[in-house]
């Protein structure tokens, strides 16, 4: 096995094999938080460090990403005989070696079980685990976490422990800890939050950082510098850089620009904010979309198909109402690109990334566009180029705060990002006329 | 013309911040058997048993197929040769049966569940009984129905009531409810079927006359067991709807996160007998009476207080799985239903319009005229088949997932083929709605809480106080 990873992923590595309780590892954008846990899991069954790791994660597409990341390791033959994906049938990715069973003895008999959360209840509670890996903690609640943990509760275990058990502990994460229960919680709480939460209440993974030890992936293997400067300084990472082989990395283009296109999709500019003045509409229970805008991220989307045919692109914009407006006209025009959410964005990378910001109003009323999570997933999708597309005026000015988890200050992350964008790391260019209707 | 979404995303807002809770005439029924029971489930999330349900669900399957199939074709009352007709039923469902036996395993060997080695015995012979139940006591007693609806999902916002009805059986001047339970209900104790039942039958009264204590129209309910079938005494049936209806208004209360004094009955027949599930609620009843007597660790407490806001957190959440009904149904007390069905169309929360182009097995794909559609993939819809006269919240139904939107046409993923067949049977040649629908996942949610307060207690509690 031949293991390729940074300083900082070895580090963490060595850190956890040995050390037993909750601890939690904050992984910013395109930092290999996936990458680690795979090999963590590896490496705990590999060296006899555990007899039996669960790897959990929020969603299907991010357990399959786990699965992915094993079989890339253990290679294909390995990771069948080690590796079992549990849970949902119809979510798992058929075309992974990785057999998929819910069948308690096929199970039991492996050594790396990979689940999502919800799926936990399928396993039988009479499956314990010695170790386990958490991804993507950011988006699950206290409570999702207890899911996998109360898988690792050995009640023998705990009546033998009592009296070591401090009298003094008075949170959950902590208690776990203390009652053997060993997980590695991976995430980034300035990337996601759990949905519908509260601005004041934690998130899983928020609740792991305060409780126990933690530690933090550094080098991006996704951004090039002045994105992974933005993000660091946007998000205040404390000193996110890109690995030395992306730093560099730009955008190049087959054919030459339309000499319209010419300010937006400039390939030595690696952001670029669009300012634009479409007009918000309300769709659906709490949902907005833009129509002019919608039309500009296909014109634009239309444009790099032709000049750089074999990038990826993605459209990443807040409001499901806005990502179903723009992918009507992308079907359309029969347009390949991927259009996500925020929320489902995460996770995902692409070459050139378009951020719809869709807001736009006299109010100045930016609403959860405007958080810290969102706008740190929108900007930290793309390897080589970032178009912001939206008024400049109405984030500059923009009246919404939000949490920074931080220092649990209101800040206004709207405006940061405009600052940060103009004075610092990108350019604002006026739309051409063809994009403004 | 921004009025009307105004007037819909407000109704949102200020109902998101209400209490939107909705009780499962299951749950109503656990309460009727003892209330600390139904706490146990919610919120304190001490779920009773692992068990895999796959003979019983499969026989709930057959059965919502050939009650409206074989069973009504053959349907002949007062006939004395039971068995011989029985028989013949059973004979013209195998086709049915053997369908959704495979469709099962296929099913249950794709996840790699357990089958028992005798499954498809199990699953034989339960619809055997189930169907000489129903010719031996129910043809007997009652004449053809003139159409048989089942598997119907009964909604009554204003009672806060819920649930699913196995079985209606229609009459020119009435209707009937089966419920069908896959063991023999005689050799049971708790009674929780027959509070079930009744707690159906109101709902099946709002359906048909838009008020459930209408009983002008019910002529009976019934539960067909592998026994037989049982039909609850209509002598004593006003103390017992007097008592399903204090029950709701307990669990509604409870699921609020309202502080309501438990009535434990004379009888429990779970903590009394030292059923599996005794335990738990024992340990429930000993924290409260450690806190009254103020004589729980600190450490503990706090703990405790953390659990349980936790575990209110995902009742609210539990509550928002039903806000689009309760926006649909505040509309149409508000502006009328062909009003509020224009409004909620307009803001994208129901689609109306389409017909049914064809199905492979769990996908249908539908269609209609425009390619407007305000839906798309992973979104879990309501596909309601709208009927004359009966509530929106009350017409049949299937719960399904959006899968696909392409051009005019959308595809949705049902729960299981024979889902599909039953929609194809009920549903699709009536108007079709997609309302916009959540899935409760909030059950499994509160049983690591469960387990963890367990385990805190182990730790904080010490033995003295443990007794």
């Amino acid at each position: 096995m031949t293991i390729n990873l940074n300083p900082d992923q070895s580090r963490i590595l060595n850190w956890r094999v040995g050390s037993g309780g909750v601890a939690g590892v904050i992984g910013p954008a395109g930092c290999g938080k996936t990458t680690t846990g795979s090999f963590l899991a590896v490496k705990m069954i590999c060296e006899g460090y555990a007899k039996n790791v669960l790897l959990v994660a929020f969603t299907n597409s991010a357990a399959n990403e786990f699965s992915r990341e094993l079989c890339m390791v253990l290679g294909s033959e390995g990771s069948k005989f080690l590796c079992v994906r549990s849970g949902y049938a119809p979510g798992a990715d058929p075309r992974l070696p990785i057999p998929f069973s819910n069948n308690i003895e096929i199970v039991r008999a492996k050594k790396i079980v990979i689940c999502t959360t919800q799926s936990l209840k399928r396993l039988s509670a009479s499956i314990k685990f010695d170790n386990m890996i958490i991804d993507e903690a950011g988006i699950e609640r206290l409570e999702h976490l207890l899911s996998p943990f109360a898988l690792g509760i050995n009640q023998v275990g705990i009546h033998l422990m009592k009296e070591n058990i401090s009298f003094e502990t008075n949170n959950i994460i902590e208690l776990a800890s203390q009652c053997g229960i060993v997980a590695t919680v991976v995430g980034d709480p300035k990337q996601s939050r759990p949905i519908g939460l509260a601005d004041y209440d934690l998130s899983a993974m928020e609740w792991v950082l305060k409780c126990a030890k933690y530690d933090t992936l550094f080098t991006t293997h996704r951004l090039p510098d002045k994105l992974a400067m933005l993000v660091d300084e946007f998000a205040d990472y404390g000193g996110l850089n890109s690995a030395p082989e992306i730093a560099g990395r730009r955008m190049d283009v087959k054919y030459p620009i339309d000499e319209k296109f010419k300010n937006v999709l400039n390939p030595e500019e690696v952001i670029t904010w669009v300012n634009l003045n479409g007009n918000e509409e309300m769709g659906g229970p709490s949902s907005w979309y833009n129509e002019i805008e919608a039309k500009a991220c296909v014109r634009i989307c239309s444009e790099l198909r032709r000049v750089a045919p074999s990038k990826s692109i993605s459209v990443v914009t807040r409001y499901t109402e806005q990502r179903r407006t723009i992918l009507k006209y992308l079907q359309s025009l029969d347009i390949d690109a991927r259009v996500l959410t925020t929320t489902g964005a995460l996770g995902t990378q692409a070459d050139i990334v378009i951020f719809s910001l869709v807001r736009n109003n006299p109010e100045r009323v930016v609403g959860a566009v405007g958080s810290l999570q969102d706008l740190n997933v929108a900007i930290s999708r793309s390897k080589e180029k970032l178009i912001i597309l939206g008024s400049f005026e109405m984030m500059l000015n923009s009246l919404t705060s939000s949490f920074n988890l931080n220092q649990r200050l209101k800040q206004n992350f709207a405006q940061k990002l405009a600052r940060l964008v103009d004075r610092k790391f990108g350019m604002v260019v006026e739309a051409p006329n063809e994009l403004c209707n | 013309m921004n009025n009307d979404i105004v007037d819909v995303r407000k109704t949102y807002d200020y109902l998101r911040k209400s209490q939107t809770h909705l009780v499962q005439s299951s749950e109503i029924a656990t309460a009727c058997v003892c209330q600390n029971l139904f706490k146990l489930d919610y919120p304190y999330g001490a779920i009773r048993s692992d068990k895999d349900y796959l003979v019983a669900n499969t026989v709930h399957d057959i059965m919502s197929l050939c009650v409206s199939g074989p069973i009504l074709e053959n349907w002949h009352s007062g006939l004395e040769n039971y068995e011989q007709l029985g028989e013949k039923i059973v004979n013209e469902s195998s086709h049915i049966v053997n369908i959704i036996i495979n469709d099962t395993l296929d099913g249950a060997n794709r996840e790699n569940r357990f089958v028992p080695d005798d499954f498809k015995i199990q699953v034989n012979d339960i619809f055997h009984g189930l169907v000489l139940g129903m010719t031996r006591r129910l043809m007997k007693k009652y004449e053809k129905p003139s159409r048989v609806l089942t598997e119907i999902t009964i909604t009554n916002i204003k009672t806060h009531h819920e649930g699913r009805v196995d079985a209606i059986l229609e009459y020119p001047d009435g209707y009937g409810l089966l419920d069908w339970k896959s063991y023999d209900i005689s050799n049971t104790i708790s009674g929780r079927e027959k509070w079930q039942l009744i707690a159906n039958t109101l709902l099946a009264n709002f359906r048909y006359k838009r008020n459930e204590d209408d009983w002008k129209e019910h002529k009976f309910s019934c539960i067909v067991h592998n026994g037989g079938v049982y039909f609850p005494k209509t002598e004593t049936m006003t103390k017992e709807v007097d008592r399903i209806k204090s029950n709701r208004q307990f669990a509604h209360m409870v699921l609020c996160g309202q502080r309501v004094h438990v009535q434990r009955p004379k009888f429990c027949p779970v903590c009394d007998k030292g059923l599996e599930g005794s335990k738990e609620c024992l340990f429930y009843q000993r924290d409260a009476r450690l806190a009254y007597e103020g004589k729980l660790p600190a450490q503990y407490e706090k703990m405790t207080k953390q659990f349980f806001a936790k575990r209110y957190a995902i009742l609210k959440e539990r509550a928002e799985t039903h806000l689009h009904k309760h926006v649909a149904s505040e509309l149409i007390n508000r502006h009328g239903e062909e009003e509020a069905l224009r409004r909620l169309e307009k803001i994208g929360v129901l689609c109306r319009g389409y017909s049914y182009d064809f199905d492979v097995d769990e996908r249908v794909v539908f269609s209609r005229a425009d390619d407007n559609i305000p839906l798309e993939p992973r979104r879990i819809v309501r596909v309601i088949g709208a009927e004359p006269g009966k509530s929106l919240l009350s017409c049949i139904s299937e719960q399904a997932s959006v899968m696909e939107v392409k051009n005019n046409k959308i595809t949705l993923g049902f729960r299981s083929k024979i889902a599909v067949h039953r929609a194809k049977k009920q549903l699709f040649h009536l108007p079709i709605f997609f309302l916009r629908d959540e899935l409760n996942l909030t059950r499994s949610m509160l049983r690591p809480i469960h387990q963890f307060h367990k385990l805190a207690s182990d730790v904080l509690i010490p033995p003295e106080l443990s007794l």
